[in-house]
């Protein structure tokens, strides 16, 4: 079984990726489980065709959880794939991460982590305990930055890679960094400079998915790329990014940035 | 951000902002001590408060009550279960609930002033603490004085004694932030009693030890407030600024420090202390008399770590005849150190034990 988890700064275009990834995945004819760990609770709604899935936090807050069973949280969606969210708390009140901790202590309970692969989707502005943890006790074992070329989103994936960094050195830990997943976001020089950012932390760029109009119009209809739009060059993006996954033996320990050599990074591929 | 110093130390003096706290709230005979958290939390402060008092051969019941906060509510938030805790608090009808909050509960962010705020019927007063995350034992007994004080006697009768305001200077004299845990409390009552007699003068109201909450509402009345030890100025300076109430800042101790507490007091209560003073050093004389077989004795000191004991073990060495150096037998010094003279007299008794052993 293979455990991957996709890091990245909300908002960057990470659901859409692990969802048309997952897509990908059982296309090729492996059972695939997504996970989404994020309390806004969309990560697997284009797999799902829009419809929001009850999410383990929501049984967990109804008092189910002593009775829960794996159907009330994990729902077959698109190609089979598997969805679960994790969904928690209200905005401002209690502690997203413990939620993140509590559901895979529920999932692992109910057996549910199971498949050829999982593929964790983490909100990756937050990386306190909780939402690092898919990368530790033996969850995700390979992770993928998603950032675009933004400062921001470059940000966030340089603080994920001190998690990691700090997780590697932990004596079970078998959490390693498998490369960069650039998501464009339409900047010019994007692909050089998240390729550029994937060099200096050690690692290296898997791939490069353009931004593409076909994504949001796929969204429109509740649906992945690859569902909708299947013979589209971006779905053969997806389809690219599933099997370089699915092959990559490349794992490693990466080196984070300090802030000021993330910023003379960003400055090099400023445009003219 | 917490900022204890100590992180080696067990002494419950540098432990959890809610021991100290539990151990002023409990000693309001009709009130009930909310905590606001794990069971475990108020299971061990419960344990410790319990077997501390055993100790004394007090057999007290402790009115705590834990809102029992589970894994669900950390995640979702805990106001739903310290709402769940003060209505089955309230249903057992206490003159007063303290609430007290654990650190879980500071990290979630529970909004505990707002929901003690939804009108109980009866006074609902959150003391500020969160656990470890608000300091210690001495932080938590401070914020408990202060948030009681703010409200004593709330709800007592009508409009009587509702916090207070400045002014009415009739009542007597307070104690305040007595140690309840402390072996000698009742002896360190006895002998501040002892020293306020030969003023004239007694305590009215002990703030916080085995007293009613209608008996608390006698604090802003107060002419004189005396803290237990210097730790307490805050409260002291807290108190002084709502009701006006002029204080001292310790409790007596050592040979001067107790004269010292005689004049001080006799000058805020507008007493002469001069026969007073005339018969404490006349007492003074005689117990150090008792100790003479001590004179000449070659002893060192060995303090706890951090013990500011420096002037009152120079003054009783010195008025004994005792001869301090590095090869003089070591003599115990309690923490807190002994209040009053009846206090050194029992310490010179365990001197005395030590170097006639």
């Amino acid at each position: 079984m293979k455990q991957i988890a996709l890091y990245g700064k909300g908002g960057i275009g990470k659901s859409t990726t692990a969802a048309n990834l997952s897509a990908a995945l059982a296309e090729m004819g492996l059972s695939v489980l997504q996970i989404g760990c994020d309390p806004k609770r969309d990560s697997t709604r284009m797999l799902m065709h829009g419809s929001w899935i009850p999410t383990v936090l929501d049984q967990v807050r109804e008092g189910r959880e002593a009775s829960l069973t794996p159907d009330q949280v994990v729902y077959r969606g698109f190609g089979e794939v598997r969805c679960v969210e994790a969904g928690g708390p209200e905005p401002g009140v209690g502690c997203a991460g413990r939620g993140i901790i509590a559901t895979f202590q529920l999932l692992e309970r109910l057996n549910s982590l199971t498949g050829d692969v999982i593929v964790y989707d983490v909100l990756g502005d937050v990386v306190c305990g909780g939402f690092a943890m898919p990368m530790r006790e033996g969850y995700a074992e390979e992770v993928y930055l998603v950032t675009s070329g933004e400062l921001m989103s470059l940000y966030a994936a340089n603080n994920i890679c001190k998690a990691i960094a700090r997780l590697a050195g932990r004596a079970r830990s078998r959490c390693r960094l498998a490369g960069v997943i650039g998501n464009g976001a339409g900047q010019a020089g994007e692909e050089a400079l998240v390729r550029a950012f994937a060099d200096r932390i050690h690692s290296r760029l898997v791939i490069f998915i353009p931004r593409n109009p076909v994504v949001q119009r796929a969204e429109i209809h509740r649906m992945t790329v690859i569902e909708y739009a299947p013979d589209s060059a971006q779905a053969g993006v997806y389809r690219q990014l599933a099997k370089s996954i699915v092959e990559n033996r490349e794992l490693g320990i990466p080196t984070p940035l300090s802030m000021d050599d993330l910023e003379s990074l960003a400055m090099e591929f400023l445009p003219a | 951000m917490t900022s204890n110093p100590l992180p080696w130390s067990s002494s419950r003096l540098e432990g959890c902002t809610l021991s100290g706290a539990l151990s002023v709230t409990t000693e309001v005979t009709d009130g009930i001590s909310v905590v606001h958290g794990p069971a475990g939390c108020s299971q061990h402060n419960a344990s410790l408060l319990h077997a501390t008092l055993l100790g004394e051969d007090i057999p007290h019941l402790l009115r705590i009550l834990s809102s029992d906060l589970d894994e669900a509510g950390v995640i979702f938030g805990g106001e739903g279960a310290l709402a769940a805790a003060l209505g089955e608090a309230t249903s057992r009808g206490p003159s007063a609930i303290f609430v007290l909050s654990t650190c879980v509960v500071q990290t979630i962010g529970d909004d505990v002033e707002g929901v003690c705020g939804r009108g109980w019927g009866v006074p609902v007063i959150p003391v500020p603490g969160s656990g470890f995350l608000g300091g210690g034992f001495q932080d938590g007994m401070r914020n408990a004085l202060i948030a009681i004080g703010e409200r004593a006697g709330e709800g007592k009768g009508k409009g009587k004694g509702e916090g207070g305001g400045r002014g009415n200077r009739d009542g007597g004299i307070t104690l305040i932030g007595e140690k309840n845990l402390e072996a000698d409390v009742e002896e360190n009552f006895a002998e501040v009693s002892r020293l306020l007699a030969l003023l004239g003068e007694r305590p009215a109201l002990r703030f916080i030890r085995g007293i009613s909450w209608d008996s608390l509402a006698g604090l802003p009345a107060g002419r004189l407030n005396i803290l237990r030890e210097p730790e307490l100025r805050p409260v002291g300076e807290a108190f002084a600024a709502r009701f006006g109430t002029p204080f001292l800042d310790s409790f007596p101790v050592g040979l001067s420090g107790s004269l010292r507490f005689l004049r001080e007091a006799a000058g805020v209560l507008g007493a002469d202390p001069s026969r007073a003073l005339g018969e404490e050093r006349g007492r003074q004389e005689e117990a150090l008399a008792r100790f003479d077989d001590l004179r000449g004795e070659r002893i060192r000191f060995s303090p706890t770590p951090g013990h500011a004991a420096g002037p009152f073990t120079r003054e009783l060495a010195s008025s004994l005849g005792l001869v301090p150096g590095e090869e003089g037998i070591p003599l115990p010094l309690p923490t807190p150190l002994p209040v009053g003279t009846a206090g050194l007299v029992r310490l010179l008794h365990r001197w005395r034990r030590v170097l006639h052993a």
